[in-house]
């Protein structure tokens, strides 16, 4: 073998390791990026794409762009950098709509002097890619403008595609998680309102025990998917009273015993009125639970943390509202009167942490109680 | 010039850290097979390794044991290559003296940054 033949074997083998390693640079970022989406919601994918974008290909400004299907327009969901807030771009002939509808990415280079010119876009070099999931169209990704001034190379239009499509594939799913947790939502919104019909003194008790609720949470700092759930608990909290006779539930005078035990069962009713419910597991032992004690002199005789979390928040929130709404057989406390009532039970009725949360929230947004 | 010693059966990743390291500048002397590693190690005395965790006959981990019960050896600082779904065994490698961890798939330009970062901090 002749030494020119051995040299340049040694220069194919050094760009073919090159190579690889770039492309691994890439598998690993795409990697990186899954395991990141998984489990996001469809604002905070958007946000750490954009992040991600920016250092991988050192650009200025990036933008994400949804498509509004009712409107014919596609509109700014995120961005970074210099871009109009808000802005959107009706469907004509620009280079986000031809890219959309072409499902190819383009890339081009001097952005003021080609046939793509237009107003508001003042970005000299520019790639746009589309953003399509399996079942519709989600919108087109737009990055501008990279630090050093270089243009946009082959490589870089590849690669902004691949990470177009795999986040095109989370941003799909989590819009149709999104979609389902809202109409889940909706449809016991719509069932409470119908519970509450039946009885003339509770309207707007499970919206306002709901709001406390996630009050409370919130400066607990528990996370989203606690949140997620104590929200659906606290909506269907008092479902079980849908069999209490009406003349119980709205009894002007006071209630004899019996008529108290009635209405003490609604959290066991309510618990197996959603018993079916398979994945509800925690939110139907948080209504179950519902009115323990901390002290363990409640219901079940549940005491301190064998209380599920949702349940000993619930249990004041429900407490509050209970005591702020007037009833037929009493005038309602004053909001003093109230916290000071919620304080003296901390440790008995309440969890003495809950109860610590629950004035944190109330110091910090007074407002959000009548 | 700073040297580290790379260990792995799989010849692309050899070749890929290989190529990344030294376009830095840094001199890296690469092994294919476990057997006999830490005699060359003992050899080359590197400023780093940087050890697979699979390979046949002796396991990255089995290495990093003795290097780190090794007086001469112990303060070199081991990086162990470990795939996905090994997180589990983390707690155990670093009971036996793993510096740092890097999961496959990684990034090339990432792991030659806590490489560097590495080999600066104990030059002070």
């Amino acid at each position: 073998m002749k030494i020119s033949e051995i040299e340049r074997l040694k220069k194919d083998l050094q760009a073919t390791v090159k190579e690889l390693s770039d492309s691994y640079e890439e598998l690993s970022l795409l990697y990186k990026l899954s395991e990141e989406f998984s489990g996001l919601s469809v604002d905070e994918i958007c946000k750490t794409l954009l992040m991600e974008l920016r250092s991988l290909f050192q650009v200025k400004t990036s933008a994400i762009l949804f498509l509004d299907k009712n409107r014919n327009v596609l509109k700014t969901k995120e961005f970074l950098g210099q871009w109009v807030h808000e802005i959107e771009f009706e469907r004509e002939n620009n280079i986000f709509w031809h890219v959309l509808e072409t499902g190819k990415p383009l890339a081009v280079c001097d952005f003021q002097e080609s046939k793509w010119k237009m107003q508001y876009v003042n970005n000299s070099a520019v790639i746009v890619a589309p953003l399509r999931g399996k079942k519709q169209d989600i919108g087109v990704l737009f990055l501008a403008d990279k630090e050093d001034g270089l243009e946009f190379f082959s490589g870089d239009v590849k690669l902004l595609n691949t990470i177009a499509f795999l986040a095109s594939l989370f941003i799909e799913n989590a819009l149709l998680t999104e979609e389902i947790q809202s109409f889940l939502i909706g449809t016991i919104r719509s069932f409470i309102k119908a519970l509450e019909a039946t009885s003339l003194w509770t309207a707007g008790h499970t919206e306002r025990v709901t709001e406390y609720a996630l009050g409370i949470a919130s400066s607990m700092e528990l996370d989203a998917t606690v949140m997620e759930k104590l929200r659906i608990c606290s909506l269907l909290h008092d479902i079980g009273k849908i069999t209490i006779p009406r003349d119980i539930l709205n009894k002007v005078d006071s209630l004899d015993d019996q008529e108290r035990e009635e209405i003490m069962r609604h959290p066991v009713i309510g618990a197996e009125i959603l018993s079916e419910l398979k994945g509800f597991v925690d939110i139907i032992e948080g209504i179950r639970y519902h009115h323990e004690h901390y002290d363990g002199s409640g219901l079940h005789g549940l005491k301190e943390k064998e209380i599920p979390l949702l349940s000993r928040i619930i249990a004041v929130a429900d407490a509050f509202d209970a005591m702020t709404s007037n009833r037929p057989y009493r005038q309602r406390k004053s909001l003093f009167e109230a916290v000071e009532e919620i304080k003296s039970l901390a440790g008995k009725q309440f969890d003495p942490e809950v109860v610590k949360a629950f004035l944190k929230w109330i110091n910090v947004s007074p407002t959000a109680v009548r | 010039m700073p040297k580290v010693m790379v260990i792995d059966d799989e010849p692309f990743i050899l070749m890929m850290i290989e190529d990344k390291l030294r376009r830095a500048g840094i001199d890296v002397v690469t092994l294919r097979e476990s057997v006999g590693a830490v005699e060359k190690i003992r050899e080359e005395m590197p400023d780093l390794i940087i050890l697979d965790w699979m390979m046949p006959e002796i396991s990255g981990i089995e290495i990093c044991k003795t290097i780190k019960s090794d007086p001469d050896l112990s303060d070199i600082p081991v990086f162990m290559l470990t795939a996905k779904g090994q997180e589990d065994d983390e707690k155990l490698g670093l009971k036996c003296g793993v510096d740092r961890y890097i999961t496959k798939p990684f990034s090339p330009r990432g792991l030659l940054e806590v490489v560097l970062e590495n080999l600066r901090d104990r030059e002070t």
